[in-house]
């Protein structure tokens, strides 16, 4: 299971430490990109530091976005004006801090579904380790099922 | 938000011009009073262009810029402060990595990205100001006509896929962050 980023600073200054390490009871994040605004709350909430916000912005997530958002209206306005698909993900300068994709990184990440709580579009999922994972670990654990968070 | 720039695009696009038709958002500070001080010189605009007061460049979203193109605009410009002069401190350079986004953003659809431009100029420039709005005018009439596709025809072209997903999740609570 990995560590939290107070973990790994904590196992630094143990002399001789090393990670016993186990496997991983938390929930599987699913991130919905479509329905992502781009605030970062899920990326200032992170305790391990798994999500963060990317350098890079996926432009097809302005047109994937719900009717009615903001995103959703910069995509209407740019399906007016688009001649092709787009070409892939965009640099994005360094104060444009909305319209970034989040990078989630599933090493790192804890499973706590801090994530799915705190986002403010529902935009993020945290299944349930008895969805996912194999079926002889969660019945070992029935305690897990505690950690289940609705988006 | 964007009404007085699109309705005024609308009509800038049919009425007026046979040529193009350019919104130019100008910052209350300096580029604004540039724009009236060069029509108290008479020193003619191109009549391609309508100005948009805006409070500051750091207003100015990719929302504005884009609806702007979509609705009718040829071309947009933001003109602000001058680099490091902005009333608000840091509101042009705002509005210069936004541009900078938004060109991105429509080379990567297949749009010239020369369609939308930063300037920068204070209130004691009104020569600046006409030699932007001359240079836009130029670059834009240079372009062939922004081809526009009507709204929802590409909407169905996008896979299905995600768009089940979406449906599928609880109503996302709107909530504007951006």
């Amino acid at each position: 299971m990995p560590l939290t980023n107070r973990g790994r600073q904590i196992l630094s200054r143990v002399p001789g430490g090393h990670l016993q390490s186990t496997t991983g009871v938390g929930c599987t994040i699913v991130r919905h990109e479509e329905l992502c605004v781009g605030c970062g709350t899920c990326a200032r909430d992170c305790p391990s530091g798994a999500s963060e916000r990317g350098d890079f912005f996926d432009v097809t997530q302005l047109l994937d976005a719900p009717d009615g958002s903001r995103r959703g209206e910069l995509g209407a306005a740019l399906r007016v004006l688009m001649r092709h698909e787009p070409d892939g993900p965009i640099e994005v300068p360094e104060r444009v801090t909305v319209y970034r994709t989040i990078v989630h990184d599933d090493d790192r990440c804890l499973g706590c579904g801090t994530c799915a709580r705190t986002c403010p579009a529902g935009a993020i999922e945290a299944r349930p380790p008895e969805a996912g994972a194999a079926s002889a670990e969660a019945t070992a654990a029935p305690a897990a099922s505690g950690g289940e968070v609705r988006p | 938000m964007t009404a007085t720039a699109t309705s005024a695009t609308a009509t800038a696009g049919t009425a007026t011009s046979p040529g193009r038709s350019i919104v130019a958002f100008c910052c209350r500070e300096c580029a604004y009073a540039a724009a009236d001080a060069s029509a108290n010189a008479r020193r003619p605009l191109p009549p391609s262009v309508r100005l948009v007061l805006m409070p500051c460049t750091g207003r100015v979203s990719p929302l504005h810029l884009l609806r702007a193109l979509a609705e009718g605009a040829d071309g947009v410009m933001v003109a602000g402060c001058l680099l490091g002069q902005c009333h608000y401190r840091e509101g042009n350079f705002n509005a210069v990595d936004r541009v900078a986004f938004v060109q991105r953003l429509l080379e990567s659809v297949g749009v010239e990205p020369e369609r939308c431009r930063m300037f920068t100029m204070s209130a004691g420039e009104p020569p600046k100001f006409v030699a932007a709005v001359r240079e836009m005018d130029r670059v834009v009439g240079g372009l062939p006509p922004l081809p526009r596709s009507s709204d929802g025809q590409s909407r169905t072209t996008h896979d299905g896929t995600r768009a089940a997903a979406a449906s599928q999740q609880p109503p996302a609570r709107t909530r504007r962050t951006a």
